[in-house]
């Protein structure tokens, strides 16, 4: 009896990974140094700032001993540059993703979520890995951190249709051999869309399977048709010499 | 195709036509007159298993024993409509398993034509079938007249679309109750 999941992550299971990304937090009161196995979580001392793990962040908001930062990327500004990247400079494409850190770097982190994109010094405009789910935790968890709390809700909501819209648009371009470059997609919309792209993946290539074999076949017997005149014209030339 | 998948043995029940090379003794009551025989180019609906069979193999004087022809879901007209809007075409009521029963006929026909035809309305057809997964209501029962018109494959693939986006959206109600 298989799982009764469908392939790929959960929504639930994207937003717990999402949950070690780094925040910034402004502490309202000290706290030491904690030791978890992802590492030490540095001390909190108000009023300075400290990054911390998504999940501690939450805790300590909830029980109202910090102030979380919103990302760079999330707040009005940002999103409706994003969007508008999205919508009307490049309507086929997905926004690129936060440039990687140099390689030879010191610290050789290159995947989410190890990289700070949503720290308070993240990179403003461009949506990383796990925009869709840390938006809406934190708009969730901390929307009295945010300065228009409403709008950001809405350019999130709207980008999150006019990306889908583009993910669902991307299925023309399947087929065998052909693709779609999705550079820049997040987490959550991998496991929304998952599902339906496999589907059609596996169908076309049902539906295709015949072709392909028929244009295997061709060009199995086009090679060995080539070869055989190589063989003829090597034996011209031996018996020209 | 696994042995016990449920699609692919309702695919293999589909009737295809077939016309009799030979006259078969005693097999009238496929045509509904028992205890006659079958004649040469009669014309009969077999299921796709059964025709295929006899139509691939050879008898002891090595002429085949029938010869399949394109079912009508297939027929020249259905392509047309295809190619003229798919998605208004209502591929159920042609045939249940409509793509799958194309890739075994085309396994059968080498029919370049027919293939890119079917992948090709497969994909318009998927391209609304997201659409309508996406904006359809909290339950699949809203869906019902739009599923009306696809064919097996595509409403298992509404269906895990509609699943994943309602996974999504459950994700994000929860967040707002805790």
């Amino acid at each position: 009896m298989a799982l009764p999941l469908p392939p790929g992550l959960t929504p639930a299971e994207v937003a717990f990974l999402c949950e070690m990304e780094l925040v910034t937090v402004i502490p309202r009161q000290k706290l030491d140094s904690l030791h978890l196995l992802g590492g030490p979580v540095p001390v909190l001392q108000p009023p300075l700032r400290n990054n911390v793990p998504l999940w501690l962040a939450l805790l300590l908001k909830k029980q109202r001993r910090a102030n979380i930062v919103p990302p760079p990327w999330l707040n009005v500004e940002s999103l409706s540059a994003i969007l508008d990247h999205e919508t009307e400079r490049a309507p086929e494409d997905f926004s690129p993703p936060p440039k990687l850190p140099p390689i030879g770097d010191e610290s050789s982190i290159i995947s989410p979520p190890f990289l700070p994109t949503s720290t308070a010094d993240g990179q403003p405009n461009a949506l990383p890995y796990h925009w869709m789910e840390l938006g809406e935790i934190l708009l969730e968890a901390a929307s009295d951190d945010f300065e228009d709390v409403d709008q950001v809700r809405r350019l999130l909501r709207d980008l999150r249709e006019a990306r889908l819209a583009k993910l669902r648009s991307g299925i023309d371009a399947l087929d065998s051999g052909g693709g779609k470059p999705m550079n820049g997609i997040g987490g959550m919309e991998v496991a929304e869309g998952r599902s339906f792209i496999c589907g059609v993946i596996d169908s076309l290539r049902k539906i295709g399977a015949a072709k392909e074999m028929a244009k295997r076949e061709r060009e199995d017997e086009d090679r060995t048709g080539y070869q055989g005149t190589a063989d003829d014209e090597d034996e011209d030339m031996d018996m020209l010499r | 195709m696994s042995y016990y998948d449920v699609d692919a043995i309702l695919t293999d029940a589909q009737k295809v036509p077939c016309t009799f090379e030979i006259t078969v003794p005693g097999l009238g009551y496929l045509e509904g007159n028992p205890g006659n025989d079958i004649k040469q180019g009669a014309k009969l609906e077999l299921p796709l298993w059964l025709g295929e069979m006899l139509a691939v193999s050879r008898n002891a004087s090595e002429e085949s024993n029938l010869t399949l022809d394109l079912p009508k879901c297939l027929s020249a007209h259905v392509v047309n409509a295809l190619k003229a809007d798919a998605r208004t075409v209502e591929l159920r009521a042609l045939a249940p398993h409509f793509y799958a029963l194309g890739a075994r006929i085309l396994d059968l026909f080498e029919d370049e034509e027919l293939s890119s035809v079917l992948s090709e309305s497969f994909k318009k057809r998927a391209r609304e079938i997201a659409d309508q997964a996406h904006n359809s209501g909290r339950s699949l029962g809203d869906a019902a007249d739009f599923l009306r018109g696809l064919d097996e494959e595509e409403r298992q693939l509404f269906r895990t679309a509609h699943e994943s986006t309602k996974a999504v959206r459950v994700w994000m109600s929860e967040l707002k109750k805790a």
